[in-house]
């Protein structure tokens, strides 16, 4: 498990860009699960109750760059290492979550390619899947 | 089309997003196609998150750039009645290289078929001749034909 002040240790992105909360699984460089809290405040509600689609997108890709980012840190604290989005296929969504619902990210590596990592990516509001596909990120160490 | 008149748009098909992500409608091909701009600036409401000292913009926003501009052409097909447009499916999407301050994004994006409620678009971001994003995508559109036109 893992706070939000370790997430922004592996993660670079920071307010009004940083999508998730709390890491609750992390198997690193395999899978990890995360919890993004939807309160009223956010800058994307303003006039609306949904979370944005492309928004819910960039949550997954966050718990799937902290999996990455945990297991280059595992084999080496030092590593500066550097992660982008850099894809989505056969992603389909549900419904959008709302205001005051917690939502549940699953990702978990199904292969890689060099630097390419294709996740299988899941997002959960209690046990209703709102939204499901694969999505790519690509990632780098950046020194040895 | 001012920025008033776009904002309303997004507003009366319902799109969660807060943000215009357009700033000009270049050209439309009512049905069909449509080619739209925006500048990217240093002073973006996201950058300083994405990332400190370092600002690119999100690929996910170039995404609701396609979005926006897809939901643009929704509106001139279905001029009447209340819509409720809703992203269904992102089938393929690939971010080609990053998108920073100072470029001119411009997306291209295209009706392919109409089965509804199921619109499917084909859309790509520009910067300059390359090609930064693509994406294949389904917008749901339920559409509501109500009241009278005065």
């Amino acid at each position: 498990m893992m706070g939000n002040r370790d997430i922004q240790k592996l993660l670079p992105h920071r307010y009004p860009f940083l999508l998730i909360d709390r890491i609750i699984e992390i198997d690193p460089g395999k899978k990890g699960v995360g919890l993004k809290n939807l309160t009223g405040n956010e800058w994307f509600f303003q006039g609306h109750s949904s979370y944005p689609p492309n928004l819910l997108l960039e949550s997954l890709a966050q718990v799937g760059g902290v999996v990455l980012a945990s297991k280059a840190r595992e084999e080496n604290p030092q590593a500066t290492v550097q992660g982008l989005f850099a894809g989505v296929s056969e992603f389909t969504f549900q419904r959008c979550p709302v205001r005051g619902e917690q939502v549940r990210l699953k990702a978990e590596v199904l292969q890689s390619l060099s630097s390419i990592y294709k996740f299988s990516a899941e997002a959960f509001v209690g046990d209703e899947k709102i939204a499901g596909g694969q999505i790519l990120l690509s990632f780098t160490r950046l020194s040895v | 089309m001012d920025r008033k008149k776009l904002e309303d748009t997004f507003h009366r098909l319902s799109h969660p997003f807060p943000a215009l992500l357009i700033d000009r409608i270049l050209e439309t091909e009512p049905g069909k196609r449509i080619r739209t701009v925006k500048g990217v600036t240093a002073n973006e409401f996201f950058l300083p998150g994405h990332f400190p000292g370092e600002p690119i913009m999100p690929g996910v926003m170039t995404l609701e750039g396609m979005i926006q501009s897809a939901l643009l052409l929704l509106d001139e097909l279905h001029s009447r009645g209340k819509i409720t447009a809703s992203l269904e499916k992102v089938g393929r999407l690939k971010f080609k290289k990053p998108v920073v301050p100072g470029d001119r994004v411009e997306f291209q994006v295209q009706l392919i078929s109409q089965d509804n409620p199921l619109h499917k678009f084909k859309g790509k971001a520009l910067v300059g001749e390359g090609t930064a994003a693509e994406a294949d995508f389904t917008i749901k559109a339920s559409i509501r034909e109500v009241g009278f036109e005065l």
